[in-house]
């Protein structure tokens, strides 16, 4: 069921357009992340849906009922922003009471929907701190618990985790995940962060240029990612120029083994993801190659290895296997289905 | 080891010493002198003596010509402030809100009165204000008859809060300046009017630049000399010139040195006590 509905959303600043057109629909209880480099219209489609910036062109429905020109104070959505931008005169239960005072909500029901909210972020024993006395996460709890406070239709997180530390950042994705779940608000969140996209939204949408490149769920968007720009912007990513001649691909020679496809002879790109690739032995692959540098990710080793068909990123799991040294001979081996086509729609490519 | 200790001890003293030898020969000397003046006795015929009495001081605060004149400068110091804050602080929350190049130009507009010279300044306030000047032509001109505007309380508070509003609209917005811009939004987003947001989100984050502009345009307007001397005229007098016709003109100077030391504690009282108010709501804002 539809819940939130952008109709050709549109918004210009002076001669510069910073959405071009942004239609996409949200369903309730719904994670969507919109993810793009900086430029690319997220911040400002958030801002528009939010009530703070007015939209030139379009509209925003929501639940059946049109927003586009609603006052922000008027829409009742709850905004967490980058800054956290708590009020530092007051404490966190008055920073979380502020929402509900506007509303006129009586003091009895007030003081057990902060306490309600502030259990569900864990942060009861911090409700008369004052902000300048919360570490970074614990601000960003309070703020995501004076948002959802109201009960707002949607929460709206605009880059929510962009200031803490890498560590604490993946702590509070799975903290935002499980809060989100709890409370069952639909939710739209802003980031550049690739990996908080993939890993805690429902569905990602990709923008450039102040259009949708694609929407889609985290693991579709992964290994079927539209374009060639999406594909290496969403981690990292092989290409090979191949030649496709009598339904096979062919580079310098060898014969790639890949997916499937009807398509006329000619140039084609290749695409293959580095965790794909199989060490084998010599002669044992597709192709083999020469490990030329490795670097250590911890959690998994990065090969740079020289082939007949180029130059390949493999990346290998840490699993206290045997490690081959810079100028060993190595044997690449792969699924077929996982070496792809540069999609169907090589050249039409946005970015 | 024992030389470096005793050098060691010495240490904070040798430091302190530049800086307490020109305080003490800048301020603590003539503030001594002037106490030790107040309390000299003085004829009429001839001039002040060596015997010491408190006469001045129960003279001045008994006699209503003083205590009109104290009366006048709390309540002219007072109202500038408070004209000053109701000016000063929208004129900062616009200022804060506007971007490059304008606020720069209009950073320099609001500083503008302190690159004139005073006394250019009141003479510059007479002209406008006098019985021919220009806002009495202009009301002639709308047939409503003239007014008297130069040597009154309204002109010399008009003049002060032209030259103080810098003093207040500089901390104010400096306070701003540091305010998160996302806050007001946030404000907005919990369902507040754009009036609730300033009121109940960002005056409380400014209160601290306002108290402290307010205490330096109440401390620099009970002591302003040149313009209550230019535009409040002979008759009106104010704390600082009635100190400088005790000195110059009647030539008694202990009661002058009395007068500067009675509105000298009661400037500080005043300060003092606010000062206590602007700490309080610091240590309640910013720890």
């Amino acid at each position: 069921m539809t819940f939130l509905t952008l109709e050709r959303l549109g918004k210009q600043y002076g001669n510069s357009l910073a959405v071009e057109t942004i239609s996409l629909t949200v369903e309730r209880g719904e994670f969507v992340s919109l993810l793009g480099p900086s430029g690319c219209g997220k911040i400002t489609t958030l801002q528009m849906i939010a009530g703070l910036v007015t939209p030139t062109t379009g509209s925003i429905i929501l639940d059946g009922r049109d927003i586009t020109h609603e006052a922000v104070n008027r829409r009742g959505l709850g905004i967490v922003f980058q800054s956290c931008a708590l009020f530092p005169h007051m404490t966190v239960a008055q920073n979380v009471a502020f929402g509900l005072e506007m509303r006129g909500i009586g003091r009895a029901e007030r003081d057990k929907r902060v306490a309600d909210i502030l259990a569900l972020v864990q942060l009861s024993a911090m409700a008369a701190r004052y902000p300048r006395q919360l570490s970074g996460g614990q601000r960003q709890r309070v703020a995501i618990a004076r948002a959802l406070v109201i009960r707002p239709p949607i929460l709206l997180l605009d880059e929510p985790l962009s200031n803490l530390d890498a560590k604490l950042r993946e702590e509070m994705q799975f903290e935002l995940a499980r809060i989100q779940r709890q409370v069952g608000t639909t939710t739209i969140m802003v980031t550049h962060d690739q990996a908080e996209a993939l890993s805690i939204s429902d569905r990602v949408v990709v923008m450039a240029g102040g259009r949708i490149v694609q929407a889609d769920a985290p693991f579709q968007l992964y290994e079927r990612p539209a374009t060639s720009a999406i594909s290496s912007f969403l981690g990292r990513m092989n290409r090979l120029e191949a030649e496709w001649r009598a339904g096979r691909a062919v580079v310098a020679g060898i014969a790639m083994p890949c997916e499937a496809a009807l398509r006329p002879d000619g140039a084609v790109s290749l695409f293959i993801r580095p965790e794909k690739i199989l060490l084998a032995g010599v002669g044992g692959g597709v192709v083999d190659g020469r490990v030329t540098s490795r670097f250590f990710f911890g959690s998994h080793w990065l090969y740079r290895i020289d082939t007949a068909v180029g130059a390949l990123t493999v990346s290998v799991p840490n699993q206290g296997l045997k490690l081959e040294d810079v100028g060993d001979a190595v044997g690449l081996k792969w699924p077929p289905d996982s070496l792809r086509h540069g999609g169907g729609i090589s050249g039409a490519e946005i970015v | 080891m024992t030389a470096d200790r005793r050098l060691g001890h010495w240490t904070p003293v040798l430091l302190v010493l530049p800086g307490a030898l020109l305080f003490t020969a800048l301020v603590v000397v003539p503030l001594g002198l002037t106490a030790w003046l107040s309390v000299l006795d003085y004829d009429s015929a001839t001039g002040i003596k060596d015997t010491v009495t408190l006469s001045h001081y129960t003279a001045i605060l008994t006699d209503g010509y003083y205590l009109e004149i104290f009366w006048r400068t709390l309540r002219i110091a007072a109202l500038t402030t408070l004209i000053c804050a109701a000016i000063g602080v929208p004129e900062a929350y616009v200022l804060a809100r506007m971007h490059d190049p304008w606020r720069s130009i209009f950073l320099v507009v609001i500083i503008g009165p302190l690159l004139v010279s005073v006394v250019v300044r009141a003479f510059g306030w007479s002209m406008l204000l006098g019985s021919t000047g220009l806002v009495n032509q202009a009301l002639h001109a709308f047939g409503l008859g003239t007014v008297r505007l130069l040597y009154t309380e309204t002109a010399i508070v008009v003049a002060l809060v032209h030259v103080m509003l810098p003093f207040m609209v500089i901390p104010v917005w400096t306070s701003l300046q540091k305010l998160d811009p996302a806050i007001e939004a946030a404000a907005w987003t919990l369902g507040a009017s754009r009036l609730t947001a300033i009121r109940r989100v960002v005056f409380p984050e400014i209160m601290t630049g306002l108290l402290s502009g307010s205490l330096v345009v109440f401390g620099l307007a009970a002591s302003s000399f040149a313009i209550p001397g230019l535009i409040g005229g002979r008759r009106l007098k104010m704390a600082a010139t009635v100190v400088y016709d005790e000195y110059m003109h009647e030539l008694n100077w202990p009661v002058g040195a009395a007068i500067a030391i009675v509105v000298l504690l009661a400037n500080m009282l005043i300060m003092l006590g606010y000062n206590r108010l602007v700490e309080a709501r610091t240590r309640k804002t910013l720890g």
